[in-house]
This record gives structure tokens, sequence and C-alpha cells, in this order.
């Protein structure tokens, strides 16, 4: 043979180039990859359809548990219309409840039932499968309380329909969450006026201003988290921490971040969409800058929010009370 | 030998320079890691910059690409000792002078091999420390200890190689068996050094001695060591550089052979390829064994992680990895098929390879098949659901473990096809004596064993340890039936061999072990997956262990039935086409390929976390890249790897060269 290591390098390209082909074709196929999921979720924007899209990304249920004829996982109970009992969770949750409250004595509403199934896995197991699965609290999936409420307003959803109020986290959690024991039931030191706080959220000129930012169904700004359902959500004592201390616990997507790029231009502000080449950074004014990730020299996490820290210098006793009286009407 | 001789044969005082600076990259390597080592660090305090970036690369892709191929050259260095010890310790026992020749051969190729691997090496530790200091200052904080024993390896496999290349010739003859035990403990020296980097590796996905509350490693060194991963992936990468090393050698005597110009030559180089692929193949039939093992403790550590790898993001790579490895199955079939057309005699068996071919494609037809794939609202329409009726079984472990089997099972077949190929009948067994009466029984023994311990344990098993029902024992019977049958069978057939029905006794053992493994017990499967799911898991081992020992079985039986059988043809080394050096040279270019595509598996499963669950990725690069991205990153790697290890191989063959130059007409 001519050339015989010439030949072996052509051949060897070619597999090469072949495997790579197929690695394309898989890609297209499998319609994997694509930018990643904007941002988790805050705590405004507890629905269903939050919910899902945690079930099947970040919250990695999809990798064990199908719905129906959705998604193929065999390791978990199908929640669908396939699953135990021929029935979809949020129907079967109601056999389940029964169960649980024959076998504890203590009364268990459907939503327990969904509560304790995502919070407690190993309290029930299904007839049939191993006690494995994991407590989504804890890394490395790490869902928040809101994360998790989500989640069980999706199951509910399967068979039933979605109850919010209905949701009773365990207190642990929300302990955990804001790295504090849990409370005593709260009341605010003054009675605030309702009519009052909205006009100090809204009024652009007003010493709280939140409006600016934090949009109360479609009215106000995108900055920060929609605060739409915010009470039902979240208790008193983490409300006016947000509010006082807002760098304390950030909501989960408006981490901010600082990007200093290649000609050392200083962006600071919210992840909003990331895929493979660029991040886009939205920054307390609403402007939404796109950035190539190899134009990126540094990018460092910010521990201090966005949210301006000193409203506890600028608002007045009263109208901090009467602020928290409409925030607190947020359900 | 004369000194001059023994200068020629050993290393260059270049090359000899390079092992020694980067011996001593290494050496500096654990006094920079110890020099940023802050202890017991918590793996939630930053100190100083957490990332960083090398002239504007993705540190990612830097640390990705070094470690690539500091990877494939361990390998590299790791699977051509344990070749070159086999090899070395067939012509020891045979007498046959040209295996001690091919292990020489390729014991010269290590030299370089070894330094530029610790080159790689010392690169890999610069670019970590530098990209990720606080992941490294982590790292270091529980390791440290550990980086000075890996030196010391180091030292002790250096010196060994040494000591084994240059004494290849005056250890000949008398003191053979010493330069044997230096190859073998060239081999231990070796296989400790990968399982300590192993440690580090497989402690980033299942990480021990952690205090759950803070975070903080609270454990000892010994425990991060012996973490739940470190055995299983050993394993892996063991039977995997043995494959690598078996392939490579196959590669370049692939190559050798094309551009040989005597038959000599050619035939030399044929039979270092067939020697490459057989010891490839036999490394390659256990390893997914191995792989299902690893895949079953990363299931067991983390059930995110697991369902992550094989039905998340991670499911679609390992339909490529199903292609590759059809590849490596396939050519080394064909290779075999090839083979037997220089084998007189071998023509008697050539009707059997179309069927065989056809159980390869149809079993990886099956193993190719997911489960699941998106699919449009018209396409489901039109298919009347999300799953195809029939195909959707196929997606599923059981029909892809009863695949898997039968890979196996039919290529042992081809093996005993090809190496039965100019034998005559066989001799009556009572020519064999005692001695073989012995290894018989003692072959018996062990398979019996091996049954009967698995079928027992089966029906001994508590159902609440796979927190199943009592009701839900009764599905462990079958498997534990179908074991003792198995056993049953064993006798059978060797007093069938015994009666000189050899030949019937394969037969019948092949067809019973693929009609329980593969057929009942791949059904069976999708039965347990509906009624007892966590027993699964122990149906796929029963499948393993009855194809095992049919593999143990038929290779005693086959070696008694054909010892001093008659010959019927000559193998005429030196004339396979050429086309069956390139399916060598495939070969070899897949299971790099495949390295590389594991590497990536083994690493992306921890997504966005450097330590899994601890120490999050919170970097620019901390996202899964897609497979296309993937391969491309790894096809590159592999280019520049197959380059390097071309250019050690021209090195090596300078002397070579020279010395024929000098020869005397």
């Amino acid at each position: 043979m001519k050339r015989p290591f010439l030949g072996v390098v052509v051949f060897t390209l070619a597999v090469i180039l072949a495997l790579v082909g197929i690695a394309e074709l898989v890609t297209r196929v499998s319609g994997e990859g694509g930018p990643r999921p904007a941002a988790a979720l805050t705590s405004a924007d507890i629905t269903p359809e939050a919910g899902e899209a945690i079930f099947w990304g970040k919250g990695k249920c999809s990798t064990c548990h199908a719905v129906g004829s959705r998604g193929a996982s065999i390791r978990g109970p199908n929640q669908g219309d396939s699953g135990p009992l021929g029935l979809p969770i949020g129907a079967r949750a109601v056999e389940r409840a029964k169960e649980r409250s024959r076998a504890t004595g203590r009364p268990y509403t459907v939503t327990d039932y969904l509560v304790e199934s995502v919070t407690e896995p190993g309290a029930y197991v299904v007839e049939g499968f191993k006690n494995e699965m994991p407590d989504p609290t804890r890394p490395p999936i790490s869902l928040k309380p809101e994360e998790l409420r989500a989640v069980i307003l999706y199951l509910q959803t399967l068979g039933g329909e979605p109850d919010p109020a209905a949701v009773r986290l365990p207190e642990r959690l929300l302990a955990a969450a804001k790295g504090a024991p849990a409370t005593q039931e709260w009341r605010p030191y003054l009675p605030g006026d309702q009519a009052k706080g909205e006009k100090l959220f809204f009024d652009a000129d007003s010493n709280a201003a939140c409006g600016k930012c934090h949009a109360v169904k479609d009215r106000g700004g995108k900055v920060g988290p929609e605060l739409t359902q915010v009470a039902g959500t979240r208790d008193p004592k983490f409300i006016i921490e947000s509010i006082l201390d807002p760098s304390k616990d950030i909501s989960s997507g408006y981490e901010p971040v600082l990007i200093v790029t290649k000609d050392n231009r200083y962006i600071t502000g919210i992840v909003k969409k990331e895929d493979a080449t660029h991040v886009e950074v939205m920054d307390n004014q609403a402007e939404i800058q796109k950035i190539a990730k190899a134009e990126i020299q540094q990018r460092a996490p910010q521990k201090t929010s966005l949210m301006p820290g000193n409203f506890k210098e600028i608002l007045t006793v009263e109208e901090f009370h009467h602020l928290l009286a409409f925030v607190l009407t947020l359900r | 030998m004369s000194g001059t001789q023994l200068r020629g044969r050993g290393l260059p005082r270049g090359r000899a320079w390079a092992v020694l600076c980067a011996l001593t990259l290494l050496l500096l390597a654990p006094a920079v890691m110890a020099a940023t080592s802050s202890g017991a660090t918590p793996a939630g305090e930053a100190g100083g910059a957490e990332y960083r970036s090398a002239f504007g690369a993705s540190s990612r892709v830097v640390v990705w690409v070094v470690a690539e191929l500091h990877l494939m050259f361990g390998a590299f260095v790791l699977g051509v000792p344990i070749f070159a010890s086999i090899v070395e310790v067939v012509g020891w026992r045979t007498g046959e002078r040209r295996y001690d020749d091919l292990a020489h051969e390729f014991t010269k190729l290590l030299s370089a091999a070894f330094s530029t691997t610790a080159a790689f090496g010392g690169l890999l530790v610069f670019a970590l420390f530098g990209l990720y200091p606080r992941f490294m200052a982590v790292l270091t904080g529980i390791f440290h200890e550990t980086f000075y024993i890996y030196a010391l390896l180091f030292f002790a496999e250096g010196f060994t190689l040494y000591l084994y290349y240059y004494g290849w010739e005056r250890m000949q003859e008398r003191w053979k068996g010493l330069h044997v035990v230096l190859g073998i403990l060239l081999n231990i020296w070796g296989t400790l050094l990968m399982l300590l980097a192993n440690s580090w590796a497989s402690y980033m996905m299942s990480p021990t001695g952690i205090d759950k509350e803070t975070l903080r490693f609270v454990g000892t060194t010994w425990q991060a060591v012996a973490n739940p991963l470190w055995i299983p992936l050993g394993i892996h990468r063991i039977l995997g550089n043995i494959a690598f090393g078996g392939f490579i050698v196959g590669a370049y005597a692939a190559v050798k052979f094309l551009g040989a110009r005597s038959d000599e030559d050619r035939a030399h180089y044929d039979w270092m390829g067939y020697v490459g692929n057989f010891v490839g193949l036999s490394a390659l039939i256990p390893l997914p064994f191995a792989g299902y093992y690893l895949g079953r403790e990363v299931y067991s550590t983390s059930a995110v992680m697991g369902n992550n790898m094989m039905g998340g993001a991670f499911s679609w790579t390992f339909i490529i990895q199903a292609v590759l490895i059809g590849i490596l199955f396939i050519g080394g079939n064909y290779y075999l098929w090839a083979g037997m057309g220089r084998i007189d005699g071998a023509e008697r068996y050539q009707p059997y390879i179309k069927y065989i071919n056809l159980v390869l494609l149809l079993s990886f037809a099956v193993w190719l098949t997911p489960r699941n794939i998106p699919l449009s609202g018209e396409e489901q329409m039109a298919l009347g659901g999300q799953f195809h009726p029939l195909l959707k079984y196929l997606g599923l472990m059981s029909a892809k473990n009863a695949a898997v089997n039968f890979i196996i099972l039919s290529t042992f077949f081809s093996f005993l096809l090809y190496r039965r190929g100019n034998k005559g009948e066989p001799r009556p067994f009572a020519t064999h004596g005692r001695g073989g009466l012995v290894a018989l029984g003692a072959a018996a023994a062990v398979s019996v064993g091996l049954l009967l311990w698995y079928g027992s344990s089966l029906l001994a098993l508590d159902p609440r340890s796979l927190d199943l029902t009592a009701a839900q024992a009764v599905y462990f019977r079958p498997p534990a039936l179908l074991l003792f049958g198995q056993a049953a069978m064993v006798l059978l057939t060797g007093w069938l061999t015994l009666r000189n029905r050899g030949k019937l006794a394969q037969a019948l053992f092949f067809a019973s072990t693929a009609a329980a493994s593969v057929f009942f017990l791949g059904v069976y499967g999708f039965v347990i997956m509906e009624k007892a799911n966590p027993f699964l898991r122990n149906v796929a081992v029963a499948q393993w262990l009855m194809v095992m020992v049919c593999l143990l079985w038929n290779t005693a039986i086959d070696v008694l039935l054909f010892r001093g059988a008659d010959t019927v043809g000559a193998i005429r080394w030196g004339t396979m086409p050429a086309r069956s050096q390139f399916a060598l040279v495939l070969l070899c270019v897949t299971i790099v390929m495949l390295m590389g595509l594991m590497g990536f598996i083994r690493s992306g499963l921890r997504e966005d976390w450097h330590i899994y669950g601890v120490l999050q990725d919170t970097s620019p690069w901390a996202w899964t890249p897609t497979n296309a991205y993937m391969m491309r990153v790894v096809g590159s790697i592999v280019v520049v790897f197959l380059g390097l290890i071309s250019f050690i191989f021209w090195l090596a063959g300078l002397g070579e060269r020279k010395r024929e130059q000098g020869r005397p007409a």
C-alpha cells in the first residue's frame, strides 16, 4: 500500500468527524441544549405552571416520575392517570390522605398528603417502590419553600384543583430557609392603613416607591420579584426582613452579579437569560444588557441586593406599617 | 549483550532528561498544593478569587482538555505495562521468543509516554490551582496527605520501569522470573497511582465525611479516599485501560503492517495486531458489567445523580456511548472473521458468521433504542401517543440488559470459532489423563459454586431489604431456579465432555445460557419492573453471572477439547487484507473517543457542583454542554492525543531504524 500512514490519518479523521456528526444528529433529535431557563422561581409567581417547570427541570422530579404518557421514568410512581390506583396524584391523594389519617391518627387533608410526600418522602412509600426519594430541600436539589409550594400546586392540578391557601409547609423548612427558629404568630406593633400603604407603594415620588421595581398584577416594574401573592406565600416576618434588610435573603433568581468585561466595563445586575455564548443582565433601571461570554473577564456573585437597604432610615414607623398593611393584603 | 547494544536499546539521553524534568514537575505539584492548603476549609467560605480565566479562554475547556489528555496518556502508561506483562508471561511459559520481543517493543514506548503523562499531570495541577483556586483549596485541605504518597508511588513506578526496561536482556533465562516480578510490580505501582488519583475524582462525585448541616469536612483522609465510588470506578478504569492498551497496540501493528515491505514483517505485525485485538476484546467483554456496577453505585450514592445519568441530561450521551461500544464489538468481531480467512480449515465455520452478525446488529438496535424522544403534537398523533407501541419496550433497562448479554455471548462464540479454525477432531478425553480431569473438575466446581451461591442468596433475600412485601418474594424464585438449572447444566455438559461429546456439551451450554439469561430473564425483567421494580438489579446480576459462567465453563471445555488435537491447516500470518487493518485502526480511534466520552459523563454528572452537594460551581462555565459540543471537544482532544502518540511511536522507531541502517549486509 502506498503511503499507508497518510491513509490511516485520513481514515482516523473521517471516523472522528463521523462520530462528531452522530453527536450533532443526536443533539438535534433529542432537542437538548439551548438556553437555560431564565431564572428560578420568585416568591410572587408561585403557580402550577411554575411548579410544572420545576417538576420537569430544577426539581428533577421527572427523572423518577412520569406524568401519564409524558416522560419515561419508572423509578417512582407515575403521577398521571396510569399511576397507582389508576388515578393521577391529585385525585389519588384523597385516598392516600385517608390512609395516612388511619395510620397516624392525625387528620390529613389532600394537600397535607402532597406536602408530606414532597417534604418527607420516606414517611409513606407507595407499595412496589423503594424508599429512595431524596429530600428535595437538601443539596444537590435544594428547592426553596416557594419552589416546593409551586410543585405542590402543580401536583394538585393533576386530577384536582390548585389551592394555594391549603399548602402549609413544615415550620422547620421555613425556619431553615430563613436561618432562624420557628416563631410564634406575628402581630404588628402598629395597625397600618392599607390605602396609605398602597399609595406609598405605587407613588414614584413617595419615600418607598416600591412599584418602580416590583409589580402587583400588571402594575409596576420588573426589576424585582412580582409581589401579587407575596403574603400568601411568605410570612410577615420574612416580608419585614425583606423590606428592612433586603440583602439578607435575596429571592432565588434575583441574586445580583458583577460582571467585569475585558474592556473594563463593570456591569451589576440580575442574570435574566443565559446560554452557552451570552448572558443577559438586567440592571436596577430595568435595562437589559447582552454580554458575550467571550468578553467576560470576571464574574462575581454579589451579596448585596439591588434593592436599597436604607428603608429603615427613610421610612417613618407609621409609613412602614402602612406599607406593610398593604403588602400583607397581597394574597 | 554488549554495552553498545544495551545503550542502543535503552533510553536516549534526551528522553531520560525529559523524564527527570517531568518527575521534578510532579514533585513540585504537592509542594504547590501544600503551600495553598488551608486545612479543613469550609466549602462555603471563599477567600480571594474564586475563578480565573487563562488568556481569556474558558477555564472549563482548558481543564477539560488537559485533564483528558493526562488521563489518556495515563491509560496508555497503565494499559501497556499490563499488556506487556501478560505477553511476557505467555512468552516465558510457552518459550516463544516472539512474545518476549513484543513485550519489550512496547515497554520501549513507555519512557516517552511516561514523561508526557507526567508533563500533562503537572500542567493539570497548575491549571486547576490557577483557574479554580477556591475549589482546589478545599480539595487540598482534604487530600494533601495523599499527594506525598502519590509522588512516592510515582518515583517507585519510574525506577521500576527503568529496572524493568534496562534489565530486560540481562534478566533473560535464569533471572526471567525476577523480571516478570518486576513487571508485576510495575503494574502494582501503576494501579495504586491510578487508585489514589481516582479517589480525588470519585470523592468529587460521592463525598464522605461531610457534616450535613455545615457542609464542612469533618472526616479523616482515609474516609475521603474510601468513598463509595472509589472501587467501582477503579475496576471500570482498570478494565478500560487494558482494552485501551490492547487496541492501541492493534492500531500500531496495523500501521506497521500496511507499511511493511517484507513478508516476515507483515507476518510479525499481523500476529501483533491479533494479540492486541485479543487483549482489547478480552477486557472489553467484562467492561459493560463493570460499568453496570459503577452505574448502580452511582444510583446508590445519589438517586438524583443516577437518574440524571440514565434518565436525565445524560441519557442521550449513553446513546452515543452505545454507538461507540457497538463499533467496538462489531469491529472486533469483523477482525476475527477476516482473520479466519488466513486459517486453512476455518472455512468450515464461515456459514455461522452471518447469523452472528445478525444477532449483533439486532442486539445493537435494541441497545440504541431510546425510551423517549421529544415529539411534536402531530408526531404524537401519528404514533398514537408518546411512545411507539412496540419499540417503547426496547428502550427499557431489561431489554438493554438482555441485548448486552447476547452481544457478549455472540462475541465469545465468534472467538471460539476463530480458535478452532484449523483444528481437527478432538482427541478422546481420556488422553488428557488425571490433569485433564482435575482441570475440568476445578472449572466445574467454580462454575457450580458461583451459580449455587447466587441462586441460594436470591432465595434467602429479605424482601424488606428492597422495600418489598413478603408476598413479592415470590418473584425471587424464577431467577434462582434458573441459576440452579444452569448449575445442573454444568454437571450434565461436564459428563458429556467426559463421554467425548464436548462439542455437543458446548452447544448445549451456549443454548441454555442464551435461553435463560437473554430470552427468559430478558422478558421476565419487564414483569419485575411492573411487579417488584427494586429486584430488577438482582435479575441483572443473575443474567451477568450466567453469561460469565458460560464464558468460563465453555473456555475450559474448549481448551481441553482441542488440546493436542490434529490441525487441518496452517495459519498464514501476514495474509490479512488491508481492510482488516483499518478495522484495527477503527477500534483504536473508537476506544479513545469512548474514553473521552466516559470522562465527560463522569465529570458532567456532578452538573453545577465541584463536590457534589457540598461545593457548588458558581463559575460562568457551570452549565452542561450539549452532546454536539461535547463531541467536538472530545474529537479535538482525540486528534491531539493520537498525534502525540504517533509522535512517540515515531520517536521509539528512530533507534530501530538507525540500528537497521547500521546492520552489516
